[in-house]
């Protein structure tokens, strides 16, 4: 742990008069007990606020107290409204920032504002590696991800490189569903309505299906195809041969993925004359191998009738 | 269901109460960007569980103005920034605590006041919300917005069919809804944006069996719900997933038994409050998720809850 810094004794700090916590007067659900360290230097931050002092010892009081305590908004918008008022070169402060949010990889206001900052500075170099880091610790942080979403559409980074990164994202961990998420991102993402070329099909729905080949009951793989096949304008049927792959109605014993079963039910209610091959999916699915949503397949059979399907 | 299955209510509300006397743990200064957010989800809890006196009403309002600040906003303890999760949060309070006419005697025109405060953060041009005056967006902030308005009987003072086209635009491939446009589903985000569209009248435009269904998959072996696939379960979902699920009249997709015991072995029984998971060490976050989920699951000593 770094030594304690207090301010009173500090030449550098002579000229503030510290403003205590107003801790709501009389009212004792207000009265908030610190550690001094932390108290005295908030004392301090409160003064040059109320002075709208922007100097470097701001810039330094701003750090102690966010090494502290990370979470407290008002240190941030205070940190980002100095370093515009002085000027300093952002790269300084995203160097800073790597560190500091390695410490703390949960707390959210070091992406915004650490996306005020990159978006100043105008270029993503580096991120990508500073992300791959991140991502290393927790591989599926959502702040992570939406931050790297962020950079692909600030500075339209649609490329091969960004698709083959998310690819070994997918290869190091095949649950990863944030990365799963990215690859729809990249491919489908960047125009809602546009439909990419038949290759570019072929090719995502490949991929997704070799990588539920590897673990036939990964949700994240089969959300994908269904997605891409939808996305796409595809009927359902066209999964129809790849879910046989796993499952079939004839032989109740040898399902290897109850997802593909949910895709025969939908294939089978669609298909003229084979609604009790639909039932029969989703019998299986009810009363043996999901049946924790038994109330959801049988919704399913109802709609059966009505030549619906979810 | 066995004797260790019950619901420890007295404990609860012990657990609660202490909560607030805790201020020479080091944890309790950490969390201060939290406080008046855990004020509410400890006062929600204890109406929930039919002890909403056990905090006295005057002191949780008066902590409650004493956050609020001139412009309109709360901060999240006195002497911090205004923001829309705690401006929500002081709203929900006063609600709760029937105290509208309060804070008209106390801030003159302080409704309309913090109405606007609110209304202030809509982006103009995309319809959703930032949290503050920094610009952070993100659909809890839409959903607070809806929320904290509809309370106040001021919905009106925003482009509401701008924030439903805006919920619209961040519809994913799975039927759910993340933080933004193309932002991964998450759990917490389809309850922000289903619940948001429940206020303004528009679930019409979710895809309703599709994003129960999705809704419905969250629930694993063990009845517990987690927040995204392949994750692992965590008592809050049991809220931010069963509230959507209700308000899309679909609850009784998932295994209403399983979850309640799953939740109740998330209970500290010796000194009350509930856990992420059980074995963890219990928060208030976590108690107002717990005890809220059981309500929606009808269980008895938990008042009913409203899902939005
Ligand atoms: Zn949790």
């Amino acid at each position: 742990m770094a030594p304690k810094k207090f301010y009173h004794d500090d030449p550098a700090w002579s000229d503030v008069e510290p403003i205590p916590q107003d801790d709501g007067g009389p009212y004792p659900l207000a009265a908030i007990a610190y550690t001094d360290e932390y108290r005295e230097a908030m004392s301090y931050l409160r003064a040059v606020m109320a002075k709208n002092e922007a100097s470097q010892r701001v810039l330094a009081l701003t750090e102690h107290i966010i090494s502290m305590n990370p979470a407290h908004y008002t240190v941030w918008l205070y940190r980002a409204k100095t370093l515009s008022a002085l000027s300093v070169p952002l790269s300084e402060e995203i160097a800073w920032l790597n560190p500091t949010a390695l410490r703390h990889i949960k707390n959210y206001q070091i992406w915004h504002h650490r996306q005020t900052i990159i978006n100043q500075l105008g270029s993503p170099k580096g991120e990508s590696d500073f992300i791959t880091s991140m991502l290393a610790q927790d591989s599926k942080n959502y702040h992570v991800w939406s931050y790297r979403q962020w950079l692909v559409q600030r500075f339209n980074i649609y490329t091969d490189e960004e698709l083959a990164w998310t690819e070994s994202m997918i290869d190091e961990d095949i649950r990863n569903n944030s990365a799963w998420n990215h690859r729809f991102f990249l491919v489908f993402g960047k125009s809602k309505d546009a439909i990419p070329s038949q290759e570019i099909i072929d090719r995502e729905l490949d991929y997704a299906k070799s990588a539920i080949r590897k673990a036939p009951q990964n949700q994240s793989p089969w959300n994908y195809l269904r997605g891409a096949v939808r996305h796409v304008k595809l009927p359902v049927s066209t999964l129809k041969q790849f879910a046989l792959e796993f499952a079939d109605t004839e032989k109740p014993d040898e399902v290897f993925s109850s997802h593909a079963l949910d895709v025969l039910a939908d294939v089978y209610a669609e298909e003229k004359g084979m609604e009790e091959q639909a039932r029969r999916a989703l019998e299986l699915l009810a009363e043996r191998y999901d049946p924790i949503r038994k109330q959801y397949w049988n919704y399913r059979m109802g709609l059966l009738g009505e030549g619906r399907v979810v | 269901m066995p004797a260790e299955m019950r619901l420890f209510v007295d404990e609860h509300v012990r657990y609660i109460q202490s909560l607030d006397t805790r201020k020479d743990e080091l944890e309790y200064w950490l969390t201060e960007h939290l406080r008046l957010n855990g004020l509410y989800w400890g006062l929600t809890a204890l109406h929930l569980l039919g002890h909403g006196d056990a905090l006295s009403r005057q002191d949780v309002i008066d902590f409650a103005l004493s956050c609020l600040h001139d412009c309109g906003g709360f901060g999240a303890a006195p002497g911090h920034d205004a923001h829309m999760l705690y401006t929500v949060s002081g709203v929900q309070i006063l609600a709760t605590l029937d105290a509208f006419d309060e804070l008209e005697k106390r801030v003159p025109d302080g409704r309309q006041k913090i109405g606007r405060y609110i209304a202030r953060l809509q982006d103009a041009e995309t319809g959703t919300f930032a949290g503050d005056e920094w610009g952070e967006q993100d659909t809890r902030f839409l959903y607070g917005a809806f929320n904290a308005l509809s309370l106040l009987g001021l919905l009106h003072l925003v482009d509401v069919d701008k924030a439903v086209a805006y919920i619209e635009s961040c519809v994913n491939f799975d039927g759910g809804y993340g933080t933004s446009p193309g932002a991964e589903t998450h759990s917490g985000q389809v309850f922000t944006c289903v619940s948001a569209l429940a206020i303004a009248g528009r679930l019409d435009v979710v895809e309703r069996d599709k994003l129960a269904a999705w809704l419905s998959e969250r629930q694993l072996k063990n009845g517990g719900l987690n927040g995204r696939p392949e994750k692992q379960e965590d008592v809050c979902y049991s809220w931010w997933v069963m509230s959507s699920l209700a308000t899309l009249d679909k609850l009784h997709w998932i295994d209403g038994e399983k979850l309640a015991a799953f939740i109740l072995n998330c209970q500290d029984p010796e000194h009350g409050g509930f856990s992420d998971r059980p074995g963890d060490m219990v928060d208030v976050f976590h108690t107002v998720f717990a005890v809220a989920g059981l309500g929606l699951l009808k269980y008895p000593g938990v008042l009913e809850v409203d899902p939005v």
